[in-house]
């Protein structure tokens, strides 16, 4: 695979993306022992929290989290709400939206 | 304003090898030298669902910006982050595989720079046809363009006006307006936002963004086709070496 965007990632991202290959091709796309990739795991698990760190130096947390955020607001905007910025998940996010919409109605 | 690209292709390989294509098209620029604009790729989460057996990857990918010079030129530094230093940006792709009913779903969007353009690509791989479903996988792609300059501005005065008369409907009423003080700091402070029209810009930015995808679709579909042939020629095992080689080499280069 090309590079990883933090450097000090690469060689775990190569040791990972290889074996991600290896089990895609051989197992599976053929259907054997699909239903999960285990043997990457842990090798999955190394990358990832080198490449945590990373993004967070570079803000794409924030970016990822703001590309959430915009997927909701376009979803409130067809709920007829535009200026409820809802962040929290679940029943929170249900909640939120009852408050926001109680909110704009009394606004109107 | 919205503006939607859609096509349909066919590969000459089956669905599978396709899949396998997908995930390995920026693998390396000596293998596929239609993705020499990507900087990096990073999976940032991964995992099969249980129950359907699917497989959900979600990548982050730098690319050398593909915003048009064009589209920069037009833009106030203030929103191109000045200088001609960073101008990669970030598209997230996610992307679903179910090989049980024989797809394969993806989106890419991209992450910065969305307050002058997003892009979103949508793909849908299936296999081909009846007769011979095994040798050929159809795509079809829809790319949504969408400027979102100047309707952060709609909105604010749209909000404001409601305020002062709640029946009136937003959507006209950047029109007539003149730029307020948010106006004026979202558009860079420089009057710049009024002299141009965010219609016209919008418009020119969805356009521009359109033309160049349409020729970037072609090339992705060239680099598709190289990985391809290389599976075909040499398997899995085969790409996996060749993309050794070839790092090895850069590194030796280095």
């Amino acid at each position: 695979m090309s590079q990883s965007l933090a450097k000090q990632c690469n060689e775990v991202k190569e040791r990972y993306d290889t074996c991600f290959l290896k089990w895609y091709s051989e197992k599976y796309l053929r259907g054997i022992g699909a239903i999960d990739n285990n043997e990457c795991s842990a090798l999955f698990k190394e990358y990832s929290s080198c490449l945590q760190v990373a993004l967070k130096e570079r803000g794409i947390d924030k970016l990822l989290e703001d590309a959430r955020e915009d997927n909701k607001e376009n979803d409130a905007v067809y709920l007829g709400r535009k200026k409820c910025k809802i962040r929290a998940l679940g029943p929170v996010f249900l909640s939120a939206l009852m408050i926001c919409s109680r909110i704009f109605i009394f606004h109107v | 304003m919205v503006l939607t690209h859609t096509t349909n292709h066919a590969y000459a390989h089956p669905l599978p090898t396709v899949t396998l294509a997908f995930f390995l098209r920026y693998c390396s620029p000596q293998l596929n030298p239609f993705a020499a604009h990507v900087l990096s790729t990073d999976t940032i989460s991964t995992h099969v669902d249980e129950a359907t057996g699917r497989l959900h990857t979600t990548r982050i990918h730098l690319k050398k910006s593909r915003m048009p010079p064009s589209i920069m030129k037009m833009l106030p530094t203030s929103l191109t982050g000045g200088g001609s230093v960073d101008k990669a940006s970030y598209i997230l792709e996610t992307s679903v595989v179910d090989m049980r009913e024989g797809w394969m779903s993806t989106e890419s969007r991209n992450l910065n720079f969305v307050g002058v353009l997003s892009v979103v690509e949508r793909q849908l791989y299936t296999a081909g046809p009846a007769p011979a479903p095994a040798d050929t996988t159809n795509v079809a792609t829809t790319v949504v363009f969408r400027s979102r300059l100047g309707e952060r501005i709609r909105d604010r005065l749209g909000h404001h006006q409601n305020q002062q008369h709640p029946q009136q409907p937003p959507s006209h009423a950047h029109q007539l307006a003149p730029p307020t003080d948010a106006a004026q700091q979202e558009a860079g402070g420089s009057g710049w936002f009024a002299r141009l029209g965010a219609r016209g810009i919008q418009r020119s930015i969805e356009s521009l963004a359109s033309t160049k995808t349409q020729d970037q679709l072609g090339k992705s579909r060239e680099g598709m086709r190289m990985i391809l042939e290389r599976l075909r020629q040499s398997g899995i095992i085969g790409v996996l070496e060749l993309r050794k080689m070839a790092r090895e080499r850069s590194a030796e280069a280095a």
